[in-house]
């Protein structure tokens, strides 16, 4: 099992879209507010998509959403990039893999910048 | 949460948090070794036998050994992180809020945002080590180790800032 992946092509497709993918819709999904679930750890609730703090009911949780979101949205695209021939999906950039990751951190530095306050 | 009532009967609440912060902790170092062995093994390898010293014998393994067990650390320590994240959301966070400790927030969400950057490099990172001999892949498996390595890094320093600002216990 772990050979036959380790030597598909179609695998290779997969995980450099899921890689390159998740970076990408987790960033978005942080910024427009598209978590799968919203979480309220005081009362043990779950909401679907994105729903605020309610008073005097503890904060809202929405990381899980995010990294719900993610997954399910890198997978699906993973998985459609696989039907693609290999003449189209072996011209993807493997240093993709990286630079998105890599750029897309400094982007969230910058978007922290609420926090970077004395 | 539910699920784990029975054991308060025996520990305390702030006990069984710590109890697992901690194992998260260790899940960490040992994530933290293999990864530090593996991308110093990518980035500086060793090219000549000869010259024995501890830096050379750190990083001269043999990087695909370690890539499975990479893997799996990396998603058991995110799932431990995820479950006391529950915890921190409510008493540890809401207390460094009211004290304007804000950076120590910052740090910490780019922690979050960091470490499931890894989640989704964990199946090309795979990959690339599976296929060691393929001079194609040099590059992105060097990259992707070294940013899996600093993530790794980064994460671990700001778990201890945090709990070093306010802990389970606090």
């Amino acid at each position: 099992m772990s050979s036959a992946l380790a030597s598909s092509t179609k695998f290779r497709t997969f995980a450099v879209v899921f890689a390159i993918a998740m970076a990408v819709i987790y960033v978005v999904s942080e910024l427009v507010r598209l978590p799968l679930f919203s979480y309220h750890p005081d009362n043990d609730r779950f909401d679907f998509g994105w729903v605020s703090a309610r008073k005097d009911e503890g904060p809202a949780m929405h990381w899980y959403g995010w990294v719900a979101t993610s997954l399910i949205a890198a997978t699906v695209l993973g998985l459609l990039a696989t039907l693609l021939p290999e003449r189209v999906t072996s011209k993807i950039p493997l240093s993709l893999t990286w630079i998105v990751p890599v750029l897309l951190t400094l982007f969230l530095i910058y978007s922290l910048s609420f926090f970077w306050r004395w | 949460m539910q699920t784990v009532d029975f054991l308060f009967d025996y520990i305390a609440v702030e006990t069984f948090w710590t109890i697992l912060l901690i194992i998260h902790g260790l899940l960490a170092v040992a994530l933290l070794g293999a990864l530090t062995h593996q991308a110093m093994a990518v980035a500086m390898p060793v090219r000549y036998a000869g010259n024995d010293s501890f830096v050379t014998r750190f990083r001269a393994v043999l990087g695909p050994r370690y890539a499975d067990a990479i893997c799996v650390l990396w998603i058991i320590t995110f799932m431990f992180g995820a479950w006391i994240y529950i915890k921190y959301r409510i008493h540890i966070r809401v207390p460094i809020e009211q004290q304007g400790y804000w950076k120590t927030l910052g740090v910490f969400e780019l922690k979050e945002h960091l470490t499931t950057f890894g989640i989704g490099l964990l199946p090309i990172y795979w990959y690339l080590w599976m296929n060691p001999k393929h001079p194609a892949y040099d590059n992105a498996r060097k990259w992707v180790t070294v940013f899996l390595a600093a993530t790794c890094w980064y994460a671990f320093l700001i778990g201890h800032i945090v709990n070093n600002v306010r802990g389970y216990a606090s």
